[in-house]
């Protein structure tokens, strides 16, 4: 007997993220190769063509899962019943664009969108931010969207969680399978922490070992390594002259799935969450986290040692999303 | 025991459909959940940094299938050991080229890589061309290649075999894995057939034919036929690019039924290199139903072809017959 369809909302669907994603939503990436997915797209009025051009080839590629596509440039008609909800769509960052004038643009879009979900989506309703600044738009979708519970709404660092573990299986020359357990802190801008104080490796036909002794370089670790993932979408963006969009895909169904199907024992992975408090982080702002998931809920892992050195950069991040609170309020106004 | 990895190379891989292909195969989508993969990407010079961005791009995206990545703009580093080859890479068609023109740039592409292939890749290679004109870029392949069996090389139809399956689904709301069995004649050109005149669907009282459930044959000897040839064109109009989510899907569709097998009672079709089946011309790539199991293709015999479909199935072959005789005035 074949599951009940998941509605499946993807915003800015017709721009480059939402073309990588689609696909990877229609043949189970997200939520698993038994799941059947009716997919909501949504974008702006000057994309429909190019939006109507995606629901074509998404019919053309006769996806088993797939049983509809709504395709609409109407919030409320995409908003209505999703049980998941991955918002790509935003306002991007223009050449001689101020923060500000960015931070403007995208806390309007989010305070409209979160009113739209409120309203529309299926109770327990999962949302992922993408579109940037991904932890100021879902904290404003968070304010915005007050029946939404708060655990509801989360931003993606998995990508800059991938892209640390990418960093150090080729570092050690070995698959990425076998590595796990960084932790992206924080914003999922360039004042985000990659932490490894507590990552793994386990060699083939090995023990699992701590990251930092079997890499044996912790300026490196502490030095080139942040920096390297930190700033890996521009290092994307000059070799490709276009943002990621095949990875944040990836890493967007990765979020998704873990949390909706659980995380493997022994194994956490980065999401922005509504902080808690926890590690010393201040409530009241999506903060990425290490976290396990199990039963549709994610929980942060506690009790993790943290050293002087990481302290200063979880509270650098931290401080930056205060900021950014602050300047999205202050564009409400 | 984790199954020993496979090598499939993606030429043209800093293009959109080599974009949207490399992270299905990395997925498993084209070979199985639980096939480990090393991708070879290939390429041109001028497009070696954005090859390095996919690169990149892969390794940020921490897939648990993907064993390896070679990104190259030399072809024999990228052939060498290659277990499955999906040819994307071809010079397009540009704003005041002649046919004769994209066949000439496209005939020594094929015939160059043909030679790359023959020396380097795994023994038992499957290929697919997609780059178009296919059929004639996958003939000029096989010529070149005669060390390769010409069972190996094949062409993509499988993206106007959804299509037509898609366009069946539309017309019948229905769910398109109900519906099976459409099969696309001869080129993957506009002058392809696509006939349903043995499709089926699935419907709670069994399976029944096409024809009897869309009860228009108007339609589907006309409207449904060209959509289907120039729905490519439909795309680009509304894109402003080309298929790329499509084609590269069905890419994945056409090697995973190939290499695991086609379900029992279903064909696919496939471009494969013509023993004269159906009347089909032999020695050019024709488009045919096919049946797939233990690695290999067969084509199914025996299907009623009416006067209508036949004229068709001609007029496709035809132009394939045309297309040869040019790729090979340029190679003179």
């Amino acid at each position: 007997m074949a599951k009940e369809p998941v509605r499946v909302l993807v915003t800015g669907a017709a721009g480059q993220i939402g073309y990588a994603l689609v696909p990877m939503i229609a043949r189970g990436v997200m939520l698993g190769s038994d799941q059947p997915i009716i997919l909501h797209m949504l974008d702006i009025e000057p994309a429909t063509e190019a939006l109507n051009g995606v629901k074509m080839e998404l019919v053309d590629a006769a996806f088993p899962l797939l049983i509809d596509v709504v395709a609409t440039t109407d919030a409320m008609v995409a908003c209505k019943g999703v049980n998941i909800a991955v918002m790509v769509g935003g306002f991007p960052r223009k050449e001689g664009m101020e923060r500000k004038d960015v931070m403007s643009k995208n806390v309007s879009i989010y305070k409209a969108q979160a009113s739209a979900l409120e309203k529309q989506a299926a109770p327990d309703c999962k949302v992922l931010v993408v579109a940037n600044p991904a932890n100021t738009n879902a904290l404003i979708l968070k304010e915005f969207a007050p029946s939404i519970p708060e655990k509801n709404i989360t931003c993606l660092t998995r990508l800059d969680h991938n892209r640390a573990l990418g960093q150090l299986s080729e570092r050690l020359k070995i698959h990425v399978g076998q590595v796990k357990n960084v932790i992206i802190w924080g914003s999922h801008s360039s004042t985000q922490y990659p932490d490894v104080n507590h990552a793994t490796v386990t060699p083939t036909n090995s023990e699992e070992k701590p990251v930092r002794s079997v890499v044996a370089d912790d300026n490196w670790l502490n030095t080139e390594f942040i920096t390297t993932v930190q700033q890996r979408g521009a290092a994307i963006i000059k070799a490709r002259k276009l943002s990621s969009a095949l990875s944040a895909a990836s890493a967007a169904c990765d979020h998704i799935r873990d949390w909706v199907l659980g995380t493997p024992k022994g194994t956490w992975v980065s999401m922005g969450v509504y902080s808690d408090g926890s590690y010393g982080i201040q409530s009241g702002i999506i903060y990425s986290f290490p976290v396990t998931c199990d039963k549709g809920q994610w929980s942060i892992a506690q009790g993790l040692k943290i050293d002087d050195f990481s302290r200063e950069k979880m509270d650098a991040t931290a401080k930056e999303l205060v900021e950014e609170k602050t300047l999205a309020y202050s564009c409400l106004n």
